[in-house]
């Protein structure tokens, strides 16, 4: 039973990254990333005055900007559109003698998978410039950036299945309205007000508003990760810092940070798993 | 091999289906009839594993199990009214990847293809089909597995003629080797054609069950004779009017609604009177009709 689960899974898998793999959108995405990420490791040393490529630690550090802001929102983007199917299409998949958790679970890694190799082939164009013109310099740092990029997918994608189940056919566009109001929110948004509403706290009662701003949000959490593994707290803001005060320590605070990320994965994709498994498709 | 008892579902404030209580057993081919928004899809989805019931229950196979446990779901295979697949999919890829969903044997996939007259196509990208071809690729992954049980709702609303006759014969295939069709149809060629019996809901609730015969009988007896001659012929509407009271002069077509039986007579009339006809159209009632007849019905039976 179990093995023909997991048979069942990769069939799933591999459907979907072949969808993936065909559609306009991922090839976007792919293509604007890696432009953009090669931008990136162009452009900011030529901007302090310098010429020619940044090295890993440069590129990784501007990186995180955008991984924290287009990674999110292709995402949530592409798992909607992959997890809302016509109304006949989600009715004659799970009428199959297949339980609906498993066939969105498969789709959710194959998605995954697709956009991970996106995310990867930015990162390697990058990397191999990187690399023949700078060395080896501040890899791993870059490299801890694409794991963080490869950690908000799988989180976006958890969200967009919780947003997705259910919303097939016509009710596609209110879970892709859902899906950019929590991207705006989550990345633009939630900084804002979180620090905006610190200011008007006490000491005590800001610090501990700033330490689950970062774990509460993944897009923070992430940051935080990325920052600290590429150049330490010099680039921290006031949330990172809090957490860090708090946790006694980078250990601490980073295995705080996997806490909340796996929550993050874990606990959308079960409860989405879980209401389809329930839900009529009516 | 299915069996609702007193199944109700309830969408909000709607009943879409009320205490339906009816067996469909091993080898029967039976249609699901009634007006649009009857109730017929929310029913056959029941039997599908798509929707559960609010109060009764649904069970299918042979021994019987809740639709909603996956693996009942084997003993079945269903067609969605309004099919949709990935556009960026070929035909054959998509028949692939059900194929292999049910762990069925590979030289399926290519004779469901020949069977469903897309054989052409099979390499092309659904995004290039059209309507039909959907359709008869929706069919196709329908008759993929050797269910016991099929379920369609509304098969042939978007085939051609090729794409009706590759329906029937797939049908009728099954139906030789004793499986069980439930189906739903707007269109009385597939009803006379492939079913045993009829039922038909109203408001959610079944108002008839009829045989083969029955609604044969049903239809003819709500049918309509136009009869054109060449010339007016005096005393020959009134002797008509002696044995069909509705029958009525249209411009130059003398009308005969009612009952199929009567028109020999009418004819032998027509006939005896000298005059020659030019034209005639026998039709049998339209299942619209039936359908406000028997709701009619139906609410003087709940009053």
């Amino acid at each position: 039973m179990a093995g023909e689960s997991v048979r069942t899974l990769i069939l799933c898998a591999r459907q979907e990254m072949l969808l993936a793999a065909r559609s306009r959108w991922t090839q976007l995405f792919a293509v604007v990333f890696a432009g953009l990420s090669l931008a990136v490791a162009s452009s900011g040393y030529i901007l302090s005055g310098g010429s020619g490529l940044q090295d890993f630690a440069r590129t990784a550090a501007s990186l995180v900007q955008l991984v924290l802001l287009l990674v999110p929102l292709t995402s949530l983007v592409m798992g909607v559109l992959a997890l809302t199917p016509e109304r006949g299409g989600a009715e004659i998949l799970y009428a199959q003698p297949i339980a609906r958790p498993i066939l969105l679970l498969g789709t959710l890694i194959g998605l995954f998978e697709a956009l991970v190799a996106a995310e990867a082939l930015g990162f390697g164009v990058a990397g191999l410039v990187i690399f023949a013109r700078t060395g080896s310099d501040g890899l791993a740092g870059f490299a801890m950036v694409a794991a963080g990029s490869a950690v908000l997918t799988a989180v976006f994608l958890a969200i967009a299945a919780l947003v997705s189940v259910g919303q097939h056919g016509r009710k596609r566009v209110r879970a892709l309205a859902i899906a950019l109001v929590t991207w705006f929110a989550l990345a633009l948004l939630f900084d804002v007000a979180v620090l905006a509403a610190a200011s008007l706290l006490r000491s005590g009662h800001a610090s501990r508003l700033l330490i689950s701003s970062v774990l509460v949000n993944p897009i923070d959490a992430v940051r935080t990760a990325s920052l600290l593994a590429i150049e330490g707290t010099g680039a921290f803001g006031a949330g990172s810092l809090a957490l860090l005060r708090f946790t006694g320590g980078p250990g601490g605070a980073a295995l705080l940070i996997a806490l909340s990320l796996s929550l993050w994965i874990v606990v959308p994709t079960w409860t989405a798993m879980r209401r389809l498994a329930r839900m009529d498709i009516a | 091999m299915i069996e609702y008892r007193a199944a109700v579902k309830r969408f909000g404030v709607q009943t879409a289906v009320d205490a339906i209580t009816v067996s469909i057993g091993r080898g029967e081919a039976v249609a699901l009839l009634g007006p649009n928004g009857s109730g017929k899809t929310t029913t056959l989805k029941m039997a599908a594993g798509l929707i559960r019931p609010d109060a009764g229950d649904v069970l299918v196979g042979e021994p019987a199990f809740r639709p909603w446990e996956p693996s009942a779901r084997r003993v079945l295979s269903y067609l969605p009214q309004r099919v949709a697949f990935p556009e960026a999919l070929t035909g054959r890829e998509i028949v692939e990847f059900y194929r292999r969903l049910r762990g069925i044997p590979a030289e399926r996939s290519q004779a469901v293809l020949k069977f469903a007259s897309l054989n052409g196509a099979g390499e092309r990208a659904v995004g290039t089909y059209s309507g039909g071809m959907v359709q008869r690729l929706g069919l196709a992954v329908a008759m993929l597995p050797e269910a016991d049980l099929l379920l369609l709702d509304e098969p042939t609303a978007a085939l051609d003629p090729d794409g009706l006759r590759a329906f029937y014969a797939l049908v009728e295939q099954r139906q030789a080797a004793g499986r069980t069709i439930f189906f739903t149809s707007h269109q009385v060629g597939d009803v006379e054609r492939l079913a045993d019996r009829f039922l038909v809901l109203a408001n959610g609730r079944l108002v008839a069950e009829l045989s083969q015969a029955a609604l044969r009988d049903c239809l003819a007896a709500r049918g309509t004779m136009r009869v054109r001659l060449d010339r007016d012929t005096p005393g020959l509407l009134e002797a008509i009017r002696r044995i069909a009271p509705s029958a009525s002069r249209v411009g130059d077509e003398i009308v005969i609604a009612g009952a199929a039986s009567l028109r020999p007579q009418v004819l032998d009339l027509v006939r005896s009177s000298g005059a020659q006809i030019r034209g005639l159209v026998a039709e049998d009632g339209r299942l619209e009709a039936l359908y406000r007849e028997l709701v009619a019905r139906g609410a003087e039976h709940t009053e």
